[in-house]
């Protein structure tokens, strides 16, 4: 979306459909509205009453604009700087491609600073929506990591590693993942200097470009969504380009294991032991279970390479994690108390809502191999197998693990079978504001510790 | 099940001895006896079999010298506390369990903890073999005697008499559990509540008649399948109001607390009828009210002083030419309509017309019920923690502690409008299901339906309890089989808070 800040409006600009914002108590803005909240259409335009928060009214009032408005005009005088950034970034969030919005506030000077920090982040969710909307064609391990080499041109160090020297340095683990595949795997590795001294925060995020299930093949209804089980990487990529638009003072990093999981001769099969980077041999139960095999060597590289302050893993890891928790929140597992508070409170923040899941002792001896050091994931029906993954990635922070937690994303990214047709998708890019607002809340002070 | 005593330390001339040790152990008293009895046949054959005392460890040692048969040691971890103190116990019952006597040499524990041994050692001995009629008596466990050699055993034989009554409780439970669906159907189990009048509890049976009457008009729909009559027993103890010093009217007091569990006999599913395999599961259905009957046993058994109120919705969903259909729309007691989509969705039909039932009629201070409710709990957490969705964090916080305390852990899981969604139903006031995504959340949100709430807060929770009811392997206090989960997590939660 492209957003004219306006302290005055011409005539002609009136005339575009206006969202017209206004408080519940207070006067309506026009006459005849028997309301007092939710939205409401009149022939200049919609009135918008905040529903919980400025920017759901701004989402609601996209809902309401008539089909194929392409451009409009925010009154907002009557809102305060925060509030009408917030109602701006709801229209940002939901608008079509290329809407433009003219946001009218008497304030420019106050409201501009806070939609430059707002757009950052929205145009972190932007890359985030389109990596994830890319066909599995167009998105392979190789041209992922040629769309995140424009990085760089945000200050952001990308470094990508290619089949060779995985090999070399031993990602037996994401290398099996990809082995079925005539795309081979990348490891691409972001780094943001930020300004504190401080071992960065590392987020990993599952990259499978498209998840065939491998040789345990998924059954064709719905696998075209599956050209989305890359939106682990897609968030942490886009909360990289947030914190550097925004200038962020703090360190953070990304690693982002990026392969396919296709059927190949190659390919990788249910009974392989494979050893992973951290040198631990795996037991492969399902190739359908590759987001954690994945992980687990990013998870290794990046505690080896960054020593970091806290490592965050993003994937759309398994079911399990829907038959939990539907659509409504993504899964959070971890090791550290007070990483997990922030994370759920920077979630319910920006309206990216996570809920705690466990990782028993039970679920850790779910996974004893008889023949490697662990199993990937337990065999069966009923199992609890997003606590599994999460109980298998812990296994990978290294000997003296870092704070670490997990989040299970794969409910935020499916759709609902039941959408009505028609209805709003769900807007994608789960995880990038969540990760931005963790980091501003958490590690952008230098005297924190 | 053997006699349990509390005796003074004497050493033993025959049979099995248990030395419970910490870490870092030395041998005093007893055992110390015993181990200059033998030679220091004990001493060297603890240390030779790498025995630390560790949580979970144990070892025998075969006919060490003297009189004894053997001696087991059991570890209590490097802090013993009640947990530990019940795991050691559990873990003595399977090694001495072919001796006719076992003399444990607790004089290192406190009363509170030789008790917790005891405790843990009674819950272990639990077995269901009545129906194995060519079991010879060398198969069956042979203590008669097991004696807690006690410092003090006056005040260890105190401290075990309310956990003798919650062992009852739980032995209940998973009795009921366990007993299969030709022979416990709702109304038998409504019978074995009946037994409960012997311990002060006030039951009282409502039939099909009389469930009519009031309406519970989902509870019905889901029994019309089934040639056996559906029953809801309500259990009340007035430990509180009657005879405790707190108790009598005037107080002003705040009603009783409220249990309620889902006690569905057995469950084919009903014309969404299950796979074949595992349905013999379903006998289990009914753990929930299991749970519910043994906690009130436990309550009236220790005399706790509190006033509490069970009950339980006993159906048997079955397929038949009178079974619900998917697409009937049934009326509940709390008058709003819902939509049978999927007929193996019936836990919460029968729960949400007891539920209501109990909010009316008893105003109690909080309500809990138990369900094995849906598959998706055990997806969503596996069999180490029941799911608990609650609508009151106090209440939530409560149960979570007192699980901890017993071994019986909950983990919560949300509740919230996006997924109550989920039910809107096209005909009726809601659809009985909410599809997979959240299904153990869309059914808790289901049942909070059926929290009245109109005249005021009512702190409620649900604990689905599907993936904690059966245990398929042995653990220290719970052989493999019914595990009773929720007796001694609301036993504690009661003595905990709501007592005196």
């Amino acid at each position: 979306m492209r957003l004219r800040l306006r302290a005055h409006l011409g005539a002609r600009a009136a005339l575009r459909p206006r969202l017209l914002p206004w408080r519940a108590g207070h006067p309506a803005p026009l006459p005849d509205m028997p309301f007092t909240t939710g939205t409401a259409r009149w022939r200049e335009g919609v009135a918008v009453a905040p529903g919980p928060d400025w920017e759901e009214a701004g989402a609601a009032a996209v809902a309401v604009l008539p089909e194929g408005t392409r451009r409009a005009v925010l009154d907002a005088r009557a809102l305060r700087p925060e509030e009408a950034v917030a109602m701006a970034s709801g229209v940002a969030l939901h608008a079509p491609c290329g809407f433009r919005l003219d946001l009218w506030h008497a304030d420019t000077a106050a409201v501009a600073p806070l939609w430059r920090n707002a757009r950052a982040v929205l145009k972190g969710v932007a890359l985030a929506r389109r990596l994830t909307l890319a066909p599995g064609n167009a998105l392979t391990p190789k041209l992922f990591a040629r769309r995140l080499r424009r990085l760089e041109r945000h200050g952001i160090a990308v470094h990508v590693l290619g089949r060779k020297r995985l090999r070399a340095a031993g990602f037996g683990a994401l290398l099996a993942v990809g082995e079925g595949s005539a795309n081979p795997p990348r490891l691409v590795v972001l780094r943001w200097p930020g300004r504190i001294p401080a071992p960065p925060l590392v987020l990993v995020g599952k990259g499978i470009t498209f998840d065939t299930g491998g040789l345990c093949l998924k059954p064709a209804a719905g696998m075209e969504a599956m050209r989305a089980d890359m939106a682990g990487a897609a968030a942490c990529a886009g909360a990289m380009l947030a914190l550097a638009l925004r200038d962020s003072p703090a360190p953070v990093a990304a690693v982002l294991p990026l392969a396919e999981n296709a059927i190949g001769a190659a390919a990788y099969r249910p009974g392989d032991v494979i050893t992973t980077l951290s040198g631990q041999t795996v037991e492969v139960v399902d190739t359908d279970a590759e987001g954690r095999l994945a992980l687990a060597d990013a998870l290794t590289y990046a505690v080896r390479a960054f020593r970091p302050e806290a490592v965050v893993d993003l994937a759309t890891l398994t079911g399990a994690v829907i038959t939990a928790l539907g659509h409504h929140r993504a899964g959070l597992f971890g090791n550290d108390a007070p990483l997990a508070a922030a994370l759920c409170a920077a979630g319910e923040a920006v309206g990216e809502c996570l809920w705690p899941l466990p990782i028993g002792e039970a679920h850790r001896r779910d996974l004893e191999s008889g023949i490697a050091d662990l199993r990937q994931c337990a065999s069966g029906r009923y199992q609890p197998d997003a606590c599994h993954a999460a109980a298998f990635l812990r296994e990978f922070l290294g000997e003296s693990p870092p704070a670490w937690a997990h989040l299970d994303i794969a409910g935020m990214v499916d759709e609902p079978a039941d959408r009505p047709p028609g209805a709003a998708p769900i807007p994608g890019g789960f995880g990038v504001r969540l990760l931005d607002a963790l980091v501003a809340g958490r590690f952008e002070d230098p005297h924190r510790r | 099940m053997p006699d349990i005593l509390f005796v003074k330390p004497t050493l033993p001339r025959a049979g099995a001895m248990v030395l419970p040790l910490a870490e870092g152990f030395t041998l005093s008293g007893l055992a110390r006896e015993a181990d200059e009895a033998t030679g220091g046949a004990i001493a060297r054959g603890l240390e030779a079999a790498g025995f630390k005392g560790k949580k979970g460890q144990t070892c025998t040692l075969w006919a060490p010298g003297g009189h004894l048969s053997r001696v087991v040691a059991v570890g209590l971890g490097a802090t013993p506390d009640e947990r530990s103190a019940e795991a050691a116990g559990g873990a003595t019952w399977p090694l001495v369990s072919a001796e006719p006597e076992a003399v444990v040499a607790a004089e290192g524990l406190n009363a509170a903890l030789a008790a917790a041994l005891a405790f843990g050692a009674r819950l272990r001995s639990y077995r269901f073999d009545k129906y194995r009629t060519k079991e010879g008596a060398e198969d069956k466990p042979k203590l008669v005697r097991l004696a807690i050699a006690s410092a003090e055993p006056e005040a260890a034989r105190a401290a075990h008499a309310p956990l003798s009554a919650v062992a009852d409780g739980v032995f209940l439970a998973r009795d009921l559990v366990s007993e299969p669906p030709n022979v416990l159907f709702p109304e038998e189990m409504a019978e074995r509540c009946r037994k409960l009048e012997k311990l002060g509890v006030e039951v009282e049976i409502l039939g099909p008649k009389a469930l009519k009457e009031l309406g519970f008009g989902a509870l019905l729909g889901v029994a019309q399948g089934s040639a056996r009559e559906p029953r809801v027993v309500v259990m009340q103890w007035k430990g509180a109001s009657q005879g405790g010093k707190n108790g009598g009217k005037g107080e002003g007091r705040a009603g009783p607390v409220a249990f309620i569990g889902k006690g569905v006999t057995f469950d084919t599913g009903g014309i969404s009828i299950k796979p074949a395999g595992g349905m013999e599961d379903m006998k289990f259905d009914m753990a929930g009210a299991g749970a519910v009957i043994g906690a009130m046993a436990a309550l009236a058994g220790r005399r706790a002083k509190v006033d509490a109120v069970g009950l339980v919705g006993l159906v048997e969903n079955m397929p038949s030419g009178t079974a619900q259909r998917p697409g009937d729309v049934v009326k509940s007691l709390s008058g709003q309509t819902v939509e049978v989509i999927n007929t193996d969705a019936e836990g919460r039909l029968v729960l949400a017309d007891v539920l209501w039932y109990a909010r009316e009629r008893f105003k109690p201070r909080f309500m809990v019920d138990l369900a094995t409710l849906t598959g998706a709990i055990i997806v969503a957490l596996g069999h180490e923690h029941a799911g608990l969705f609650s609508n009151d964090d106090d209440l939530a916080q409560k149960l979570t502690a007192a699980g901890t305390a017993v071994g019986e852990a909950l983990w919560r899981m949300p509740l919230g409008e996006a997924y109550d969604k989920a039910l809107k139903s096209d005909i009726a006031d809601m659809k009985n299901v909410g599809g997979r995504p959240g299904g153990s959340v869309t059914a808790a949100q289901f049942i909070q339906r059926f929290i009245d709430t109109r005249e005021g807060p009512m702190p409620w929770a649900h604990l689905d309890i599907a993936g904690t009811a059966w245990a398929t392997k042995d653990s220290a206090t719970v052989p493999k089989g019914a595990t009773a989960f929720g007796v001694r997590l609301l036993d504690r939660l009661v003595a905990g808070h709501y007592e005196g």
